[in-house]
């Protein structure tokens, strides 16, 4: 089954999940990885990217209650509940006043018993792997040949490849704790005397940028090329 | 002045409240901050920075949520991991988050707080 057929299955079982449940507001399915799979039509794409942006932020700190199964929140105006369903999250939104016991009843039974059948039906080819990510300890590199790369460790560089089927990894992403975040490229560690301590060398300029000491830990991630 | 009293009986009401959900033994601990200070009560030392980490992410990202789907005023929020449930909310200046067990009935814990 295409790519295709299983959005569109998705999206059908969506729209006709909003038919039994008028009061539902906006519906769509995303995965644990960020990727948006199927929405009712109503939701915009900024708005979901917007809404899986903040629940992957709420979900990395939510390791300390053991992850994040769901998430609802009451307003004045309207509810919101994110719901896990193995490994994708269903996002609904709906009116004050809806019952939500009988929406929930629709929904967990609903969504994935198609999920399971489109499973079974053909393997889905939804679920990407996450992409692996690394904590170093800043260092910098100063000097005139200090470049705009990054440098660390072959070690990760060769294991990132690895599990990125064979792939180049030039490119990383580089995350600071306050959030800061920013793209540049990446060698291996040049001085052997660098190597192995679980570093990552970067130009003063990044440092800067990133608003990033010598000493603190970031996180590194590899940019599929 | 009567409207100051009115408001400190209501913070004093608010601390009675998570004392004596807390006492509960299916409730792991709470988290009330103002703009200038915080009462942290959670029962697992260890936890305590992760815990109030999660308390103010959670209230953040309700907030730019109900923004978004413009769901108006955050009542509550409610999140459920693999062991814990949190519920936060938000009454005057003040957040509150209170971690439970799954099994606990949150909507009897907010009314509690709510009433105060």
């Amino acid at each position: 089954m295409s790519k295709d057929m299983y959005t569109t299955a998705l999206k059908n079982t969506l729209t006709e999940i909003k038919k039994i449940c008028p009061d539902i507001n906006y519906s769509f399915i995303f995965t644990k990885d960020g990727a948006i799979i199927a929405g009712d039509g109503e939701a915009d794409d900024t708005l979901m990217k917007k809404a899986v942006h903040s629940f992957q932020s709420l979900a990395e700190k939510a390791v300390a209650i053991g992850g994040l199964d769901a998430l609802s929140i009451n307003g004045e105006k309207g509810k919101l509940h994110i719901s896990r369903i193995n490994d994708m999250y269903l996002v609904v939104t709906t009116s004050p006043n809806a019952d939500t016991t009988y929406l929930h009843s629709v929904t967990n039974v609903i969504v994935p018993t198609v999920l399971k059948l489109l499973e079974n039906i053909a393997p889905t080819p939804l679920k990407s792997m996450p992409m692996p990510s690394q904590q170093l300890v800043v260092d910098t590199i100063t000097g005139f040949f200090a470049g705009d790369n990054v440098q660390i460790d072959d070690t990760h560089l060769k294991e990132w490849s690895q599990q990125l089927d064979g792939k180049d990894v030039n490119e990383v992403e580089i995350e600071t704790i306050g959030g800061k975040k920013t793209r540049c490229g990446v060698k291996k560690i040049s001085d052997p005397k660098q190597q192995g301590k679980g570093l990552v060398l970067m130009p003063e300029k990044t440092c800067r940028a990133l608003e990033a000491k010598k000493g603190e830990l970031v996180k590194v991630k590899p940019i599929e090329s | 002045m009567p409207a100051k009293n009115k408001l400190e009986e209501k913070i004093e009401n608010l601390h009675a409240s998570l004392e004596s959900i807390k006492a509960r033994d299916e409730i792991i601990g709470y988290i009330l901050r103002d703009p200038k200070s915080a009462s942290v009560d959670i029962k697992d030392p260890s936890k305590i920075i992760d815990y109030a980490v999660l308390s103010s992410t959670v209230l953040d990202s309700g907030e730019y949520m109900t923004s978004t789907f413009e769901l108006g005023k955050v009542n509550h929020i409610v999140i459920e991991g693999g062991d814990v449930k949190v519920l936060s909310l938000t009454t005057g200046d003040h957040r509150i988050s209170v971690f439970m067990s799954k099994n606990v009935d949150h909507d009897a814990i907010c009314k509690s707080l709510r009433l105060k």
